[in-house]
């Protein structure tokens, strides 16, 4: 526990080297900023193809003919599959109906067709756990083995397109903000790095006269935690001023910006990740320091 | 920490820089409320024997026990708990510019974690000792250098340590200045605190009835009662 002078000394120093603390400051916000920036990108993306699988559904046709109880039989295979949300039967003539509805302007296209050709099917729709690319294909693998099935069919590019770009956006962000936060710790770590060469004499006197390593170390770790919880409450300001002011402005005028979703919960913890990344950074050159 | 035995004991203590020898083979005891004086001509290693004692450097060979604890065993972390027990007045005074007496002086508390009501007190009181008080609130480069030399003094005896050192304790101070110097220590001592003044200045020794070491070269000369 650091004591109440520990806290006066790392306020003076704060206001003493208060143009390397600033600078400090406005580099962690600069960092946090753009995570929290490309976060907010990410959680909207993410947030607008979230529901995009429940929309998503596999067509089972059946081979023709099949009589009523081998119907009921493929549908209560179906249905008793784990990853099976709904199931419903599309006879043929339903089907047939519902193409003629579709083609009402372009008649053309079915002159000519006096006999249905088109399969019974069933429409499946998945459960939203089984909704990755290779839980969809291996389900239609299986589907397509249950006796009476003669195709599955399902968008399968579409889905591991979907599948891919969310990958690759987890991925770049996570990349970018171990970079950035990497980035983050060593600002930190020069910043304390600098203010202890700059004290070395002070700290020297502090030594002989007694002082344990906790007592020189205080100031630093609280002057870490001071920079970084600023840069993260600054980013946090920074955040709700781009999100109230500028978006919701254009959202006035451009009303798919009204959609944006802002994740205040996460944005809040900000000044808290800021503090971790800052004690970090003065933990890490205190540790490296020889005195 | 043991009480009983010599405050500061030097056994056959030797000390090098870069293969030249400041310190060689030692062996000397400053007994428990014991004042003593270390004389020598400059570079006989007086402000060497004094560093080793507050460890701000380690022997080469042989050992040194600070009241009972042997300072070469110690840990890193054991140090400061020794120099605790130790006031220092350093011969550069190593006071800080940027706080004032009274901050210079209680620094010394503050790093012992004494509460700071008591540090209140105790360092108007220890101002009081070396006549300072009235300039709790100067900063040390409005003090002259006498006044320098008593604040270190205070900030050396606030916390009431089992063994005060001085190194050159009245080296740029005129006479006068140099006796009301001497006469804070006599009055501390009289408290049964153990000094140990490094000095080449005789006539802080003349007639005093201590114990005088004199050093050349590294080498302990001899031992006299002054």
């Amino acid at each position: 526990m650091a004591s109440p002078y520990a806290f006066r000394l790392a306020l003076q120093s704060l206001s003493k080297d208060f143009w390397i603390n600033l600078l400090s400051m406005l580099t962690i916000f600069a960092g946090l900023f753009i995570i929290s920036l490309s976060f907010f990108i990410f959680y909207n993306i993410d947030a607008a193809t979230r529901n995009l699988p429940e929309k998503f559904s596999l067509v089972v046709y059946l081979e023709d003919n099949l009589p009523k109880e081998k119907v009921d039989e493929v549908i209560a295979s179906v249905r008793s599959r784990r990853e099976v949300a709904s199931v419903k039967y599309i006879s043929k003539e339903d089907a047939f109906r519902e193409l003629k509805a579709t083609l009402k302007n372009s008649q053309y296209v079915l002159e000519g067709i006096d006999d249905n050709p088109l399969p019974d099917s069933l429409e499946v729709k998945l459960r939203r756990d089984a909704m990755g690319s290779e839980p969809v294909r291996k389900f239609a693998e299986t589907t397509r083995k249950i006796p009476g099935v003669s195709e599955v069919d399902y968008g399968e590019k579409f889905l591991s397109t979907l599948h891919d770009i969310r990958n690759g956006m987890r991925t770049a962000g996570i990349l970018l903000a171990a970079i950035l936060s990497t980035g983050i710790i060593f600002v930190c770590y020069s910043t304390v790095k600098i203010l202890f060469y700059r004290r070395n004499d002070e700290i020297e006197t502090f030594k002989l006269l007694g002082a344990t390593k906790g007592f020189v170390r205080a100031p630093f770790l609280i002057e870490g935690a001071a920079i970084g919880t600023t840069g993260g409450l600054t980013c946090l300001i920074a955040l709700y001023l781009l999100h109230h002011v500028v978006i919701l402005r254009i959202g006035a005028s451009v009303p798919v910006f009204k959609t944006l979703l802002f994740p205040a919960n996460i944005f809040l913890s900000l000044p808290l990740v800021g503090m971790f990344l800052g004690i970090s950074g003065a933990a890490i050159a205190l540790g490296r320091l020889k005195y | 920490m043991d009480l009983d035995g010599p405050m500061i004991h030097f056994q056959n203590v030797s000390k090098e820089y870069d293969n030249q020898s400041a310190l060689h083979d030692i062996t000397l005891s400053v007994e428990k409320g014991e004042m003593a004086f270390l004389t020598g001509p400059s570079g006989s290693g007086k402000t060497t024997m004094l560093k080793l004692v507050y460890l701000a450097e380690m022997p080469d060979h042989g050992s040194i026990t600070i009241a009972g604890k042997e300072a070469t065993s110690l840990g890193e972390s054991g140090i400061p708990l020794i120099r605790r027990h130790i006031g220092v007045v350093f011969q550069d005074f190593r006071l800080l510019d940027n706080r004032n007496v009274f901050e210079n002086v209680a620094l010394a508390l503050r790093i012992r974690g004494i509460a700071e009501r008591e540090i209140k007190t105790r360092v108007a009181d220890s101002l009081k000792t070396v006549n300072l008080r009235h300039k709790a609130d100067s900063y040390p480069r409005q003090l002259s250098g006498g006044e320098q030399q008593r604040v270190v003094i205070a900030r050396a005896v606030v916390a009431e340590p089992t063994v005060l050192l001085a190194d050159e304790p009245t080296g740029n101070l005129d006479p006068e200045t140099a006796e009301g110097v001497m006469r804070t220590f006599k009055d501390i001592h009289a408290k049964g605190t153990t000094i140990l003044i490094a000095t080449h200045n005789r006539e802080l020794f003349r007639n005093s009835g201590k114990r005088v070491f004199r050093l050349n070269a590294g080498n302990l000369v001899g031992v006299e009662v002054c």
